[in-house]
């Protein structure tokens, strides 16, 4: 079975898709380099990332299908622990050429279907992570925030804190993914956290915010209504690491 | 704590050194009231300002009863001068007082907003002095906020009743939303529980508000003009439980005050019992299924299309336990179904149970490109277990089910409680309706401890339980036989029995699953009132 791997970025995808066509083969599958373990039963081609031939399927999916379904892709491709979702918009976007602008109504199709599915549980956690994400005030005047996250969310949470916070500076670090996005009160960008270096102490003032927040969280559930399963549903456990109501 | 740790950067300290123990007191008082959403406004970033209000909201946490916690939401003062007999706050009640300085205040919502904590304040206040001077302090508040913090993010603002129009237009130029709670659905019940208030004293300054509003969206049209005035609208509470009304008595009043006042939404609030006034009802629980029910209620008179008088009347004056109101009406208008989905409006598809705003948007778009059947349906996210009976697909029904109001109505009820033990919410109040109301409900809920007599009857339909069901035997007919066993294997194991016969009674025995043993009798009696009653 033939397998199409590319290099993990996004431009990397678009271009084993423009290689699709160009070579006219018909590849089954398409998957990242990272982490990515070979069945010695397939046959792997390695495609090299070309920002010219990214650029060419970037501007066909918005002309000739939609704006929408570039979106689609594009947050299917952050859900970087879904295991085949590289062949899933693939296949989404061999459809889309053919149905064009009206892809996204074939509700019931399972190309359709699929990518709609995880593109609504990346929106559900990019959402969740909007209210979810804590900042502590560190030593040096920076908000930092630490985060777990599901799927490679930082490019849609740092665009969102860039408006809603736009005159502190801050970093939000995705741990697991050792990436970060650090924000300066002008412009964000997306860097390895590598560069980060050693993370500062907290400042003096943070633990008295902290304590005033754990101190309203604490009185605001209402005992009589006490509902532990219904909580846990919407504040799943895998969050509270990062939570300061829950330390 | 230390005092100096209470100056952020830019605030000219206030922290006393209680304001933790304030903090603790003020947000307790605040808590019952539910109308803590933060929609609809969506203020843009002012250039070196703080903050932006999106449309949606964000919900920061969630409280262990499983409520959002999107707002910083505190009284500013829990100091009453008012006496009324259903809040903790009345003056007659002995117990902690705290009062928040302005600048406390903004220092907390301030650094509690830079940490991401919250979406913003909702500000509440008990009535401190007099009505005035509280709406006073809030405006304080709010033009520190706005204008010495250029703080964007969502406010939330109570009108105290009384206060002069005036300070509630100048709190309006500030806020996102304002809201007067009505609390007590009645002008009697407000005189007998809450003295001080009168309903000129609710309704006016909500009438005031509205038209404020709606001169402001017409200002805004012809002169451009910059200032909104509350521009995400006005709320409102209702108590449920403490006072004898019937559910049809707030629903018509909630859909009263959405056309007369334009209110954005009406919150209910299930009365929970803070003291022992003669006048109000001694509960043991908050009414919450009550209170669930008349927000799904709500729900079909905003998005849906309903009106009061459908699912409600004077004959039928509350909305039923066991079942949504959306079924439940669509149950006794059975004649108005099926509807074909591949070529019904949107209106009627709205009206289908198991079809949400969501899911007939959707089946609106994939009809268009190819007719649907029952499992495209399925994908498109319509419960089928609820809609099967209400439509039809290219013509058809779906395969195997019977079309009896009974059937269909003990179909029903197991569903809403399947989906209320899987969701978590709602689950313990199911639980209770199926325990301690009469044994009709009880073996029905429960054990399915009877069977079903459609046509030939099938004899105990199994102990529908909310684990798993697997195989069922159903073979008897009841109105005939003595008794009738019913099984249920799988991942749970449930046992229904059932006796017929002068004074006998019926049993359902569930073991394992989700709820241990249970054990449910209903009696014979009852039983044949039941089913000949149903059928
Ligand atoms: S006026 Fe408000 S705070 Fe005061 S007793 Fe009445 S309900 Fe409570």
């Amino acid at each position: 079975m033939l397998c199409y791997t590319y290099d993990g970025s996004f431009d990397g995808l678009l271009t084993a898709i423009y290689e699709v066509y160009y070579r006219g083969e018909d590849p089954k599958k398409i998957k990242s380099i990272e982490g990515l373990e070979q069945n010695f039963l397939d046959t792997y081609v390695h495609i090299s990332t070309d920002y010219e031939k990214s650029r060419k399927v970037y501007n066909s999916i918005e002309k000739k299908i939609s704006r929408d379904a570039l979106e689609n892709v594009y947050c299917v491709y952050l859900a970087d622990r879904e295991e085949d979702k590289d062949t899933y918009i693939y296949e989404y976007l061999k459809f889309g050429w053919k149905a064009g602008s009206k892809v996204d109504s074939y509700l019931s199709d399972d190309r359709v279907l699929r990518v709609h599915a995880i593109k609504r549980r990346v929106d559900r956690e990019v959402h969740r992570m909007m209210g979810f994400t804590r900042f502590s005030l560190l030593e040096g005047n920076v908000y930092y925030a630490p985060i777990e996250p599901d799927n490679n969310i930082l490019p849609l949470l740092a665009p969102h804190f860039s408006k809603r916070l736009p005159d502190q500076n801050w970093v939000i670090h995705d741990l697991g993914r050792r990436i970060a996005a650090v924000y300066n009160t002008r412009e964000w960008m997306i860097a390895d956290a590598a560069l980060l270096g050693e993370i500062p102490r907290t400042d003096a003032r943070e633990e008295t915010y902290r304590q005033l927040w754990k101190q309203f969280y604490s009185n605001v559930s209402i005992r009589e209504r006490f509902n532990p399963s219904l909580h846990r549903r919407l504040l799943p456990e895998r969050y509270w690491r990062h939570l300061t109501e829950k330390w | 704590m230390p005092e100096a740790l209470c100056f952020s950067n830019k605030v000219e300290g206030w922290c006393d050194l209680d304001t933790l123990d304030k903090l603790s007191i003020l947000a307790e008082g605040a808590k019952y009231d539910v109308s803590c959403v933060s929609s609809g406004s969506s203020r843009k970033n002012t250039p070196g300002g703080l903050g932006s209000g999106y449309a949606a909201g964000f919900c920061h946490s969630f409280t262990t009863d499983g409520r959002c916690i999107s707002l910083l939401k505190v009284l500013m003062s829990n100091d009453c001068v008012y006496d009324c007999a259903y809040c903790v706050n009345r003056v007659s009640n002995d117990f902690p007082r705290a009062t928040f300085t302005p600048g406390e205040l903004v220092d907390i919502t301030i650094n509690f907003y830079r940490r991401n904590y919250i979406e913003g304040l909702f500000l509440s206040s008990a009535v401190y002095k007099n009505p005035n001077y509280t709406m006073e302090l809030f405006i304080r508040v709010l033009k520190m906020l706005r204008e010495e913090y250029r703080f964007n993010g969502y406010i939330h603002v109570k009108a105290i009743p009384g206060a002069d129009n005036a300070l509630v237009e100048q709190a309006g130029l500030y806020a996102d939303r304002m809201s007067v709670n009505i609390e007590l659905p009645s002008n009697d019940s407000l005189k007998l529980l809450a003295p001080q208030k009168n309903k000129e004293k609710i309704l006016g300054p909500m009438g005031f508000i509205s038209t404020k509003i709606s001169e402001n969206k017409e200002d805004i049209v012809k002169y451009k003009k910059k200032q909104y005035f509350v521009p995400a609208g006005q709320s409102t509470q209702v108590i449920v439980g403490a006072t004898p009304h019937r559910d049809i008595n707030i629903l018509k009043l909630s859909e009263a005050l959405y056309k007369r006042y334009k209110l954005k939404r009406v919150f209910y609030s299930a009365y929970i019992p803070v003291s022992n006034h003669p006048a109000l009802p001694a509960i043991e629980k908050p009414p919450l299924l009550r209170e669930h029910r008349l927000y799904q209620a709500d729900w079909l008179l905003r998005f849906y299309g309903f009106s009061a008088d459908e699912l409600l009347s004077d004959s039928r004056p509350d909305l039923d336990e066991q079942l949504d109101p959306k079924c439940d009406w669509a149950l006794r208008n059975l004649h108005l179904f099926p509807v074909e989905v591949n070529r019904c409006d949107y209106e009627t598809l709205l009206r289908v149970p198991g079809i949400g705003v969501i899911s007939a948007k959707r089946i609106l778009t994939a009809r268009r490109v190819s007719s649907l059947d029952f499992d495209d349906l399925r994908k498109l996210g319509v419960v089928l277990k609820r809609a099967q009976y209400f439509i039809t697909c290219k013509g058809k029904y779906y395969k195997g089910i019977i079309m009896d109001d009974a059937f269909i109505r003990q179909n029903l009820v197991r569903e809403n409680m399947m989906q209320a033990m899987k969701s978590g919410n709602m689950a313990e109040e199911y639980r209770q309706v199926s325990f301690f109301s009469n044994g009709y409900d009880y073996g029905y809920d429960y054990g399915y401890g009877y069977g079903y007599g459609h046509g030939r009857g099938h004899g105990l339909a199994g102990a529908g339980d909310f684990g798993f069901r697997g195989l069922n035997i159903q073979d008897r007919d009841f109105r005939k036989s003595l008794a009738g066993i019913g099984m249920n294997t799988g991942m749970s194991m449930n046992m229904g029995m059932g006796l017929v016969q002068g004074p006998g009674m019926d049993i359902a025995l569930n073991i394992g699953g989700m709820n241990g043993v249970n054990m449910g009798m209903i009696t014979a009696e009852e039983k044949m009132k039941s089913i000949t009653g149903e059928l």
